[in-house]
């Protein structure tokens, strides 16, 4: 047999369903995993040992009786650290949160826990999900497992290198403006990104509540196909929850006679020729399969980061209101008066880029600006959806990079403005509320690997699914980073 | 239209309630400045006869909301676990009311 770790969560589930191998062993064995090689990756905020621990023995007790088991049984699946596990820390990556225990469970983490998932840790993000690097964590940044010189992307820059490194098998991720599908491509694993509202953001941090999402991060296609079929869900308390039955995800390695794949050249044009190279190989691959390739008309996607930055700050600007230093989270020790409390509190508590993030969205909130700036991006956003739509009634997925290069070196970009560019091809998805997933496609001239996008109409998760799946079985790119095998 | 500057900077930490220190401030006005520039570009679009968007979801043009129901979900006790200080089942905090006399 091959070893633990090579086995996709699937094969993994099904081991331990045959009784080749206990709960115990699996979580002892990708626990010692985190423990030889988190070190220098950076990947955890915190692990939980004991925890894993006892569920896989109340596991294998079910098991030994016979007892009904779960979707998910037996795999260690890791929870970006914005989620929140019952009695747990959910720090947010901030030192406003850093003594936070949280009161309830996600509904995504309860899911799975329902299905007998074994969760081993939380994982490292950008400060309250805000950055593209995971250099904005206030605790340690995050090393790429296939090159710790490098960035795992972020924000859920801790779960894609958890994935990559086969620390776990599943992870969480919240995406927002590319935070799954962006980490996902600079670490060579699956992302994806579910329809606006399919799974419940109910105990995950808000940032931008317009746009964010939670969905899984997965060593293969069929990984992250099984998470979507336990946590999408609707939820009554999320308000924006889809209220649609659960859905299945049947899986095939053919593509229907007449798919057809829309791709925006225009829009594409500043490619670099390495990324084209490879995107244009992934079309290849599409049609070797018989897909329709067709041009669609994406232009106003480059208005997509102005917009993105205006609408997602301004939400954040409201959301991380509420961290006062009254209820929850850090108060200054060296505040008096309320007044004090407040602005000392979120002086202490929130990173530069937060502190950034807040000013700008309650800029283009204000008083004289709102028409001007926010009243506007929101009407530019009317576009992208109507763009949108109208390339769905040409195609039924577009296909794009996911990054404009492979993943950057730590201190690459001294200018954030130039890091928030590079969000190009993900902000789009999150600003139409569709669904998007990132597979491996290869690798650059250096090794990182890189990765295709596949983005669907709102509420065609599953067709998605079906041809990212198609694409993977007959590319094959997904591997493990050689110090990890 | 945007008129970025160091008095503004001021007017944005009072509005949010957040103080910094020098050298973030001239960071941070360095940035916005920048990225004020940058999404001023929105102005060269045609939004004269488009709607603004209010729910992303097609189908969906309003939130679902569940029935205002008191229930126990949050038990003060748990709640009270994360505050900062508290006193006798309450959280505290500094006076807001200065005593008239």
């Amino acid at each position: 047999m091959k070893p633990i770790h090579h086995l996709s969560a699937i094969e993994l589930r099904d081991a331990f369903f045959r009784g080749e191998l206990s709960a115990v062993q699996i979580a002892e064995s990708f626990l010692a995993r985190m423990k030889i090689h988190d070190p220098k990756i950076g990947a955890f905020l915190s692990t939980l040992g004991p925890r894993a621990l006892m569920k896989a023995e109340i596991l294998d007790k079910k098991r030994a009786h016979n007892q009904p088991l779960g979707k998910m049984a037996a795999i260690p699946v890791a929870i970006k650290d914005n989620m929140h596990i019952a009695g747990e820390l959910t720090t947010c990556g901030s030192n406003f949160l850093k003594n936070y225990k949280a009161p309830f469970n996600a509904t995504a983490v309860h899911l799975m826990e329902e299905e007998d998932a074994l969760l081993i840790g939380k994982t490292n993000l950008d400060e309250f999900a805000m950055g593209s690097s995971n250099e904005n964590s206030a605790f340690f940044p995050v090393n790429n497992p296939w090159d710790l010189k490098c960035v795992p992307g972020g924000s859920s820059g801790g779960s894609s290198a958890a994935v990559a490194a086969r620390m776990a098998l599943i992870a969480t991720g919240s995406d927002t403006g590319g935070s799954i599908r962006q980490p996902a491509s600079f670490c060579g694993v699956v992302g994806y990104k579910p329809t606006y509202g399919r799974v419940s953001r109910y105990g995950l941090v808000s940032f931008g509540s317009s746009l964010d999402q939670i969905g899984p991060f997965a060593a293969t296609v069929a990984d992250a196909a099984l998470t979507m079929e336990v946590i999408g869900r609707h939820c009554e308390h999320d308000a924006t929850s889809l209220d649609l039955p659960q859905e299945a995800y049947p899986l095939s390695p053919k593509l229907e006679t007449d798919a057809t794949f829309g791709v925006p050249w225009h829009f594409l044009e500043n490619l670099s020729p390495e990324i084209r190279a490879n995107f244009e190989h992934s079309i290849e691959v599409m049609k070797s399969l018989g897909a329709k390739i067709v041009e669609i008309d994406l232009d106003v996607l480059k208005y997509s980061i102005a917009v993105y930055y205006i609408l997602a700050t301004a939400e954040a600007s409201t959301n991380l209101a509420r961290f006062d230093g009254i209820r929850y989270g850090l108060r200054s020790q060296n505040a008096k008066t309320l007044e004090e409390i407040y602005e000392q509190s979120r002086k202490e508590g929130f990173g530069r880029e937060v502190k950034k993030r807040i000013m700008l969205g309650t800029y283009v909130l204000s008083a004289g600006y709102q028409d001007a700036f926010y009243k506007k991006a929101q009407k530019v956003r009317t576009l992208i959806i109507d763009a949108f739509d109208n390339a769905f009634n040409k195609c039924d997925a577009v296909m794009m990079p996911v990054t404009t290069s492979g993943a950057f070196e730590h201190g690459a970009f001294q200018d954030p403005l130039q890091m928030y560019l590079q969000d190009i091809f993900t902000v789009p998805a999150n600003l139409a509320g569709l669904p998007g997933i990132s597979v491996p496609s290869g690798f650059d001239s250096r090794g990182m690997p890189l990765g295709v996008q596949f983005l669907g109409p709102q509420m065609c998760d599953v067709s998605l699914m079906q041809y990212a799946y198609a694409y993977e079985q007959a590319s094959k790119h997904t591997r493990i980073p050689r110090h990890y095998e | 239209m945007a008129n970025f500057d160091h008095q503004t900077l001021e007017y944005l930490k009072k509005l949010c309630r957040i103080e910094c220190t020098e050298e973030e401030s001239l960071d941070i006005e360095a940035n916005l400045t920048r990225v004020l520039e940058y999404i001023e570009q929105l102005k060269e679009v045609n939004t004269d006869n488009t709607k603004t968007c209010r729910y992303v979801l097609r189908g969906m043009q309003r939130n679902r909301m569940r029935e205002d129901e008191v229930k126990e979900i949050l038990p003060r006790e748990q709640f009270l676990a994360n505050a900062p200080d508290q006193i006798g089942g309450m959280i505290r905090v500094p006076p807001v009311l200065k005593s008239s006399s």
